[in-house]
C-alpha cells in the first residue's frame, strides 16, 4: 500500500513536471514567434524605409544629373582691341593689355608659343591666342609689330610675312553675372580634355577609377590602416564619384552618417550613369581656386587661371599641377607657393610614372619643365556700374535667374581702357576737391559723390560708365539712375530751338542781339525774375556771348520768345526723355536729368543732328556659341546739320572763350565743344563736353542735394578735363567741318551786322545760308548816305560786296 | 584764194578751240556731279591709302566686310564694319558699306540711315567722284524701292544707271562692284 501510494506520488510528480516543461516550452515558444514577429516586422520595416530612401536618394540624384548640372555665370566681355599701322601703342597700353589677357611675356629668340609673347625695342612678336567672336572666329596668328618710338609702323603676318592692315585682340573680361555662390566654371566636354590631365587625376584622386562601383573598399580599407597606424587622418578612402556627391549634394560635414549617405548616393550614381559622364561631371565641378572673391570650378576655367589657356592646350607638367592642387586648392596654389606646388605636381608626375600612366621620359620632361604660371587679372570692379546699365538693356526674358546659370557670353561695347581710367579719374578727383576744399564735406561726413560716362556720339555705343565712387559703398547708379537740375547744360537746347529754321525761318542768327536786361515772367506762382551768375545784367549781348558766358536772363527771354513747349520739344528730339516741365526756368536747367540721356542729347549736336541709340552690347550668345541677341547701331536724323553745326560752334566759344576755357588751360588742343553747368545754390556741378569721337558727361554733387559752395568749372570741369587729355593724349581726331548749308561771314561783333570794308571790327560767324545779316556796321553806313535808303532801295549783298571790290581795287 | 583759206582754217581751228574751252569750263564748276553718262566705277580700294591711319585701318576693316558679304557671311561682314567704326567713327565708306548691306539684307529703313550719314560726311569730301555719286543716288534708289517708294526710287536708280551704267545697268551693287 505503501509502495503503492509511494508509486502513485512519484507518478503525480513526475506528471506535474511534465505540465511544467510543457508549459516551460509554450513560454518559450511564445516567446520566439514574437521575436521572429518583431524580427519580421523589423525586416519589413528597415527593407521599406531602405528601399524608400534608395528611391528617394535616386530621384534626388536623377532631378540633379538630368536636370541642369552646373549654373555657369554669363560673362560680359569688353569690345576688343584692334591693332594697326599707326596705332599709338602707349596709349593704348598695348603691354598691359596683354598682361591683363594673360599674354605671358618671353625672352628672344626661339619659337613663340601661343599666347605668348616677346617686346624687343623696335620689334614685337605676338602669338595671338584662337578666340570666338560672335560672327568671326579668329584663327591663332603670330604677328610681329614693328615700333617707332610710340607708333606701331606695321603690321606683319610672321608665318607668310603678309603686311596686315588691322588686327584684332581677344576682348577682355568685363565682369560676370554671378550667383549667391560666386562659383565661375568654363564647362568641357570630356573629349576636349587631354588624356594626361585625366590620367593625372586619376592618378592621385581616385586610380581605380575605372574599377570600383562608386566606393572603393580596398582602398578605405588602405586608408583605415594608414590613419590608424599614424593616429591621425592622413589619407581619404574617397571615390572620384564620392567627391562628386559630396560636392554636389551634401555639406562638408564629417560624421558617419553622411559618410554612409556619401556612399550610398555614389553607389547609385554609378548604377545609373556611364562612368564617362560621371569624369565628365567631376571635371566641370571640382573647386580649384579662387579669382579675387569668385571660386573658380572646373578644370576649364582652371586652366585659364593658372596658365591663361584653353584646357585642351595644357601640357603633361601643367596638367599634373591642376591635379595637385585639387588636394588643397588654397594651400597648393602655385600664385600662393610656387615651390610648393612644384614639388606637389612632381609628385603626381612620379605616381602617374609608377600607375604606369606615362613613361620615364615624359617623367623627366614634365619634372625638368619650369613651372610657369599665369598672372592673375580679377575683374575690373570699376565696370560692376555698367555691368547693371547693361541688365537693365537686355530684352526681359534675360532675367537674372538666366543671366546666372546659362553660360550666355555678352559682347559690350566697353573700351576697358577708357573705363579703368573713368573710375580711376573720378576717384582720384573726388578725393583732389575733398582735400582742396575742406568746406565742401564739412558738415554731416557725406562724401562728394560724382559719374562719368562717356560715349561714341556717331554710334551711341557706351565707351565708359561709371555711375558712383565706389559701387561696394553704394550700388545707386548716377548715370542712369540719378536725376539732377540740369542747370546751364540745359541751355543749348534753348538756342537750338530759337537756330532751327523751322516755318518762317529761324529766330534768331549767330549774329543777332539779345537782351541780357532785367525780366519778369508771371507765372502761376507768382512772378518769376531769373538773374545772371555774377548778379549783373549785360544789356545787349550777341547770341555767342550769351552762351559763353552763360547768361542766364537772356537765355530765359530768347525760351520765352521761342516758347517753352518749343523748347521741350527740341529737347526731347535730341533725346532727353525724363519729364520736362513747362516752366519758364525750364529755360535755364531747372528740369531733372540723366547724364546718361544728356550725354545722347549732346551726342545728337556732335553726330550733326542724327542723334544715335544708346549701345551697350554688340551680341549676345548661348553657351553653346550660336548667337542670340543683337543690339544693332541705330540712328534717326532730329535735326538740320546745319543748326547742329552751328550749337556745336557756340559750343566751341564756351570751350575757346567762355565758361568752359579751363578745358584749354587744362593742355587740350584741337576741336572740342562744351558746356559748364551748375544748378540753383551751387548744388549739381555739370560738364558736357565732346570731340568729333567722343562725348563725355561729368556730374558731381551729393546724393542728398547740398551746396557744393563751387562752380562746375572748378569742381566738374577738371575731372572732364583730365580724362579727356588722359584719354586721348591730348590729340583728338577729326574736326567739326560746316555742312554746305552752312556759310562764314565776316560780322561787326558790337553790333552783329556785316563786317564790310571800313568797319572796324570784324569777326567770322557762321550762318545757315540765306540768312546772313542784311545790315552792315554803323561805320560802313554813316561813309555811305545811299545805304540810309529804304530797304526796299538798298543795295542787295552781292552788289555790296561788289560794290567793296571797286573799293579795294 | 590758198592765203584766205588757210586763214579761214585757222580762224576755224581758233573758233573750235574757243567753243572747246567754252564747253569745258562751262563743265568744270559742276566738278563730277553733272558730269556725262559712263564715268568710271567708283570702287573703295581706289580710296582704301586715304587719310591718317585711323581712316586706313578703319578702310581696310571695310574692305574686308565687303570680301565677307561677297562670300555671303552678311555676319561676319557686319561685325568688320562695325570694327571699322570702332577705329575711325567718321568714316564715310564705312556707312556706305553698311547702306549696302542693308539693302541686300531687306531693311531699307536701316540702309536709308546709314546712306544719310555717308552723305552727310562726304558732304565735307573735297573729292567726290561721279562713280561714287551713282552709288550713293542708286543705293539710295535701291532701299526706297525696296521698301515699296517705287515712284521716288526709280529716278533716283535711272540717274544712278546714267551714272554709272557698268555698275548701275542692273539696278543694284554688289559688295565686289563697291569693293
Amino acid at each position: 500500500m505503501a509502495a503503492q501510494r509511494k508509486k502513485k506520488d512519484k507518478t503525480g510528480k513526475g506528471r506535474a513536471r511534465r505540465r511544467e516543461l510543457e508549459s516551460r516550452r509554450a513560454r518559450w515558444r511564445r516567446v520566439l514567434r514574437t521575436i521572429a514577429l518583431v524580427l519580421l516586422c523589423s525586416g519589413f520595416v528597415a527593407g521599406w524605409s531602405a528601399a524608400r530612401y534608395a528611391i528617394g536618394v535616386d530621384r534626388i540624384v536623377r532631378e540633379r544629373f538630368e536636370g541642369r548640372l552646373f549654373r555657369v555665370p554669363s560673362r560680359v566681355m569688353s569690345a576688343p582691341t584692334i591693332l594697326y599701322p599707326g596705332l599709338d601703342w602707349q596709349r593704348i597700353d598695348l603691354p598691359g593689355t596683354l598682361v591683363r589677357l594673360g599674354y605671358r611675356k618671353v625672352g628672344k629668340g626661339g619659337a613663340l608659343p601661343v599666347g605668348h609673347f616677346n617686346w624687343q625695342a623696335r620689334k614685337v612678336r605676338i602669338h595671338r591666342r584662337p578666340f570666338d567672336h560672335p560672327s568671326r572666329a579668329e584663327p591663332a596668328r603670330e604677328i610681329i609689330l614693328r615700333l617707332r618710338r610710340t607708333t606701331i609702323e606695321e603690321l606683319r603676318d610672321a608665318r607668310t610675312g603678309r603686311e596686315l592692315g588691322a588686327l584684332l585682340l581677344e576682348p577682355e573680361l568685363v565682369g560676370a553675372y554671378y550667383g549667391h555662390d560666386h562659383e565661375q566654371r568654363e564647362l568641357v566636354r570630356l573629349e576636349g580634355v587631354p588624356l594626361h590631365l585625366i590620367e593625372a587625376i586619376l592618378a592621385v584622386e581616385d586610380q581605380r577609377f575605372l574599377q570600383h562601383r562608386g566606393i572603393d573598399v580596398r582602398r578605405i580599407l588602405g586608408a583605415l590602416w594608414v590613419n590608424l597606424r599614424s593616429g591621425r587622418v592622413r589619407q581619404g578612402g574617397s571615390t572620384l564619384t564620392q567627391q562628386l556627391v559630396k560636392n554636389f549634394f551634401l555639406t562638408p560635414e564629417r560624421s558617419l552618417k553622411r559618410k554612409l549617405h556619401e556612399a550610398a548616393m555614389a553607389l547609385i550614381v554609378e548604377a545609373r550613369y556611364e562612368k564617362e559622364a560621371i569624369l565628365e561631371c567631376y571635371l566641370n565641378e571640382i573647386y580649384l581656386g579662387q579669382r579675387g572673391s569668385t571660386a573658380i570650378h572646373g578644370v576649364g576655367e582652371a586652366s585659364w587661371l593658372y596658365f591663361g589657356k584653353a584646357v585642351e592646350n595644357v601640357s603633361l607638367a601643367e596638367s599634373a599641377l591642376i591635379a595637385a592642387i585639387i588636394q588643397s586648392p588654397h594651400g597648393l596654389s602655385p600664385h600662393r607657393d610656387a615651390e610648393r606646388a612644384t614639388g606637389r605636381r612632381n609628385l603626381v608626375l612620379r605616381l602617374m610614372h609608377e600607375q604606369g600612366r606615362i613613361t620615364q621620359a615624359e617623367l623627366d620632361g614634365g619634372v625638368a619643365e619650369r613651372l610657369h604660371v599665369a598672372k592673375i587679372t580679377p575683374e575690373p570692379r570699376d565696370a560692376r556700374f555698367f555691368l547693371d546699365v547693361l541688365r537693365r538693356q537686355l530684352p526681359d526674358f534675360y532675367s537674372m535667374e538666366t543671366l546666372t546659370s546659362e553660360g550666355l557670353r555678352i559682347y559690350a561695347t566697353l573700351d576697358l581702357r577708357l573705363q579703368r581710367l573713368a573710375a580711376s579719374v573720378l576717384r582720384e578727383e573726388l578725393a583732389a576737391l575733398e582735400e582742396r576744399y575742406p568746406s565742401i564735406t564739412s558738415g554731416d561726413g557725406a562724401s562728394l559723390e560724382g559719374c562719368l560716362v562717356a560715349l561714341r556720339p556717331q554710334t551711341g555705343e557706351v565707351l565708359a560708365l561709371v555711375g558712383g565712387r565706389d559701387y561696394a559703398v553704394s550700388q545707386f547708379d548716377r548715370c542712369t539712375q540719378a536725376r539732377r537740375p540740369a542747370g546751364s547744360v540745359f541751355k543749348p537746347f534753348v538756342y537750338i530751338a530759337a537756330l532751327e529754321p523751322v516755318s518762317g525761318g529761324p529766330r534768331i542768327t549767330l549774329g543777332s542781339m539779345l537782351d541780357d536786361g532785367p525780366l519778369e515772367v508771371r507765372t502761376a506762382t507768382g512772378v518769376w525774375r531769373p538773374a545772371n551768375y555774377d548778379k549783373k545784367f549785360h544789356g545787349q549781348v550777341r547770341v555767342r556771348d550769351a552762351l559763353e558766358q552763360s547768361l542766364n536772363v537772356a537765355t530765359a527771354r530768347l525760351a520765352q520768345e521761342v516758347g517753352i513747349p518749343r523748347v521741350a520739344e527740341v529737347a526731347r528730339d535730341l533725346g532727353i526723355e525724363s519729364p520736362l516741365p513747362s516752366v519758364p526756368s525750364l529755360a535755364i536747367g531747372s528740369a531733372d536729368l540723366s547724364p546718361l540721356e544728356l550725354a545722347r542729347a549732346y551726342a545728337t549736336i556732335a553726330n550733326g543732328g542724327i542723334r544715335p541709340r544708346i549701345r551697350t552690347f554688340e551680341d549676345v550668345v548661348d553657351s553653346s556659341g550660336a548667337a542670340v541677341e543683337r543690339q544693332s547701331i541705330g540712328f534717326e536724323r532730329v535735326l538740320d546739320a546745319g543748326t547742329a553745326y552751328l550749337a556745336t560752334s557756340l559750343l566751341e566759344g564756351v570751350i575757346d572763350r567762355g565758361t568752359g576755357r579751363g578745358v584749354r588751360a587744362g593742355g587740350i588742343t584741337g576741336p572740342i565743344a562744351g558746356k559748364t553747368g551748375t544748378s540753383d545754390e551751387e548744388r549739381d556741378a555739370w560738364f558736357v563736353g565732346f570731340s568729333p569721337e567722343l562725348v563725355v558727361v561729368v556730374w558731381i554733387g551729393f546724393d542728398e542735394p547740398r551746396s557744393l559752395g563751387l562752380p562746375s568749372s572748378r569742381v566738374a570741369l577738371p575731372v572732364w578735363t583730365r580724362f579727356l587729355q588722359e584719354a586721348t593724349g591730348g590729340r583728338l581726331r577729326g574736326s567739326f567741318l560746316p555742312p554746305a548749308e552752312v556759310v562764314k561771314v565776316d560780322i561787326d561783333p558790337a553790333t552783329g551786322a556785316l563786317s564790310l570794308a571800313g568797319c572796324p571790327r570784324r569777326t567770322p560767324e557762321f550762318f545757315l545760308r540765306g540768312t546772313e545779316p542784311d545790315a552792315t556796321c554803323p561805320e560802313w553806313a554813316s561813309r555811305r548816305p545811299e545805304s540810309r535808303r529804304s530797304r526796299r532801295d538798298r543795295p542787295s549783298l552781292l552788289e555790296r560786296l561788289f560794290e567793296e571790290w571797286l573799293n579795294r581795287l | 584764194m590758198a592765203e584766205s583759206t588757210v586763214r579761214r582754217s585757222w580762224k576755224g581751228i581758233v573758233a573750235i578751240g574757243l567753243l572747246g574751252s567754252f564747253l569745258g569750263g562751262c563743265s568744270l564748276p559742276l566738278g563730277g556731279r553733272f558730269a556725262p553718262s559712263g564715268a568710271r566705277p567708283f570702287s573703295l580700294a581706289s580710296v582704301a591709302e586715304e587719310g591718317d591711319a585711323a581712316r586706313r585701318a578703319s578702310m581696310r576693316l571695310v574692305l574686308s566686310g565687303l570680301d565677307e558679304d561677297q562670300a555671303l557671311r552678311p555676319d561676319q561682314a557686319l561685325s568688320l564694319y562695325e570694327r571699322a567704326l570702332q577705329v575711325d567713327p567718321n568714316n564715310p565708306f564705312a556707312y556706305l558699306a553698311l547702306a549696302r548691306h542693308h539693302v541686300d539684307g531687306a531693311d531699307p529703313r536701316r540702309a536709308l540711315a546709314f546712306l544719310d550719314k555717308a552723305d552727310a560726311l562726304l558732304a565735307h569730301s573735297d573729292r567726290r567722284p561721279p562713280g561714287l555719286e551713282a552709288d550713293l543716288l542708286g543705293i539710295r534708289g535701291s532701299a526706297l524701292y525696296a521698301s515699296g517708294r517705287i515712284d521716288s526710287a526709280l529716278p533716283l536708280l535711272d540717274r544712278a544707271r546714267s551714272l554709272s551704267p557698268i555698275v548701275w545697268d542692273d539696278a543694284h551693287l554688289d559688295a565686289r562692284e563697291l569693293r
